[in-house]
């Protein structure tokens, strides 16, 4: 759908605020057809950077082009972008079907009731078109969204939070959709904070963290990032003394304190830590009856990446 | 584009209970109508007509509250529950969703408030004197809903909470300033409506004499509707979505 030697989404130096506070600093990066992941914990500046990819903001530095184009007052672009943003208003008083028609009707289509009747096939909602959107479960609403986004055949989608409320067969068939928009030749950027989506789904991922871009590539390869960071547990066992004694001797242990009762580890090899672990204890004669990780939220994981 | 936009805004109007007030609002006249029917003796019907009910009642009162409320909802609840993504995210330029919004609060508040004129005057005036008062003030209130609905869609777009400053406009600016300070009343919709009403009827001055001319109550009807429009224009192509909506 676009040429490969121009970027499908452009963002140069990208900064955006209101009044002193800065949702958006100094962020650069380009992305070619694909699904491309934006990742990030709540509040960190993906909305607004989504935003300003779709022309409804206007970056307080630095430029967003779309298919080479500033996408800032330019609604002829509209031709070629779908968007669906997070929130889930839809004109509740419209039909699925009337409200994606009438989506393809202010795009200017031909024929918006082939147009709509398409669109409402790929989200698979056709046994439910004709029933009003205000009746419409939170996921079924952000299929029609997804519908209306569609039914102009855009060549850059983008997508905020766009599985929130889907049930996981819905899920699924989305990712499946979004996929299959890709594999056609089309820049599909979305929003997400949860991993378990990205890792699905986005070929290329962007995290962001606090309004600064903190990685950006492979997935696979900001996973393992994320893997390999340093870990800390909080573990229980029949005799934290001696089993701190005897994991302090292996080589995936950095570190371990014993505060009264309580035993935190502090590793810098997560995978071989939770293999010796089991083994160690044994060898020490010691139970191990508890193990949870003190820093699993996804917050600690983007902090370690924006501190690297 | 401006047929699709001025539909799905008619069909989210009409849906709406707000609007359904308006039509209870909208039979108070006709009542009042009736009652001036069964009881007064003393005052004559078209003086009763062009003062109390029309320039009184529904000018100063359905009018600019049914403008006001179809006015700011016509854009301004888009923008508050957040589907104006769905217009401002496509090809068009911003100015034909400016006109179709304020042609569709047109059509809705002329409809209330030229269907309540019409049956209240036909039940006051009916078989009596001032009959063309009824023609001269559905002209009016045709001119001034353009007027308001193109003040009211712009004011929505500039403030989150144009209903409480229609209010205010509508109730101390119109109703009260303007009144008693006569330089005033040349920034009033209320006065221009009147204005209007007394250049299209043909009832003596003794009956109905509205305080501005015609002449220059018909312009700045014209000025303000293009100035509004203008200004709602201008503040939809800058507007900025916030990620909140």
């Amino acid at each position: 759908m676009t040429a490969t030697s121009q970027p499908a989404i452009e963002v140069a130096g990208v900064s955006r605020w209101y009044g002193n506070v800065v949702a958006v600093n100094d962020v650069t990066f380009s992305v070619q057809p694909g699904v491309t992941g934006l990742l990030g914990p709540n509040g960190a500046g993906k909305s607004t950077l989504l935003h300003m990819m779709a022309g409804f903001l206007r970056p307080s530095s630095g430029e967003v082009r779309i298919l080479g184009e500033s996408t800032w007052g330019r609604p002829d672009l509209y031709r070629r972008v779908g968007i669906v943003l997070e929130r889930e208003a839809v004109y509740g008083g419209l039909t699925g079907y009337e409200f994606v028609r009438v989506n393809a009707r202010l795009h200017g289509l031909d024929n918006p009731h082939e147009a709509a009747m398409r669109a409402i096939e790929l989200v698979d909602l056709g046994p439910a078109k004709d029933r009003r959107t205000g009746t419409y479960s939170k996921g079924m609403k952000q299929r029609i969204k997804i519908a209306a986004a569609l039914v102009h055949d855009p060549a850059v989608l983008l997508l905020d939070e766009p599985f929130n409320g889907a049930d996981p067969r819905q899920r699924l068939h989305l990712m499946d959709l979004l996929r299959q928009m890709a594999r056609e030749g089309r820049a599909v950027m979305f929003s997400s904070h949860i991993l378990e989506e990205m890792e699905r789904l986005g070929d290329g991922v962007l995290v962001i963290v606090a309004g600064r871009l903190a990685a950006s590539g492979d997935f696979r390869a900001i996973r393992r990032l994320m893997t390999d960071r340093p870990h800390e547990f909080l573990v229980e066992s029949s005799d934290n003394r001696v089993l701190a004694q005897a994991l302090l001797g292996d080589t995936a242990v950095s570190g371990a304190s014993l505060e009264g009762d309580r035993l935190t580890v502090r590793t810098d090899d997560f995978t071989r830590f939770t293999e010796q672990l089991p083994r160690i204890a044994q060898a020490a004669r010691v139970s191990v009856t508890g193990l949870s990780p003190l820093d699993e939220s996804l917050e600690s994981v983007f902090e370690y990446l924006v501190s690297r | 584009m401006i047929p699709a936009i001025f539909v799905l805004t008619l069909r989210q109007l009409l849906r709406q209970r707000r609007t359904l007030l308006l039509v209870l609002l909208a039979v108070l006249p006709v009542l009042l109508a009736l009652l001036f029917r069964l009881t007064a003796e003393e005052v004559t019907p078209a003086r009763f007509a062009a003062n109390g009910l029309f320039a009184g009642f529904i000018v100063n009162l359905v009018l600019p509250l049914t403008a006001l409320v179809v006015g700011t909802a016509a854009l301004g609840q888009e923008i508050e529950d957040g589907t104006v993504v769905y217009l401002l995210g496509k090809p068009l330029p911003r100015w034909t969703i400016v006109i179709a919004k304020v042609a569709a609060a047109w059509m809705v508040t002329a409809a209330v408030v030229v269907a309540c004129v019409v049956v209240s005057g036909l039940v006051v005036l009916t078989g009596e004197e001032g009959y063309g008062l009824t023609l001269a003030f559905v002209v009016a209130v045709l001119a001034g809903s353009l007027t308001y609905s193109a003040l009211f869609v712009g004011l929505s777009i500039r403030f989150g909470r144009a209903l409480i400053i229609g209010l205010a406009y509508v109730f101390v600016w119109e109703a009260l300033v303007s009144r008693f300070i006569p330089g005033v009343r040349f920034l009033s919709v209320r006065a221009y409506t009147l204005g209007v009403a007394d250049g299209v009827t043909d009832v003596p001055a003794r009956i109905f004499k509205a305080s501005l001319s015609p002449g220059p109550a018909a312009l700045l009807l014209t000025v303000v509707t293009v100035l509004t429009t203008a200004y709602a224009i201008r503040r939809l192509n800058a507007y900025e979505v916030s990620e909140r909506v």
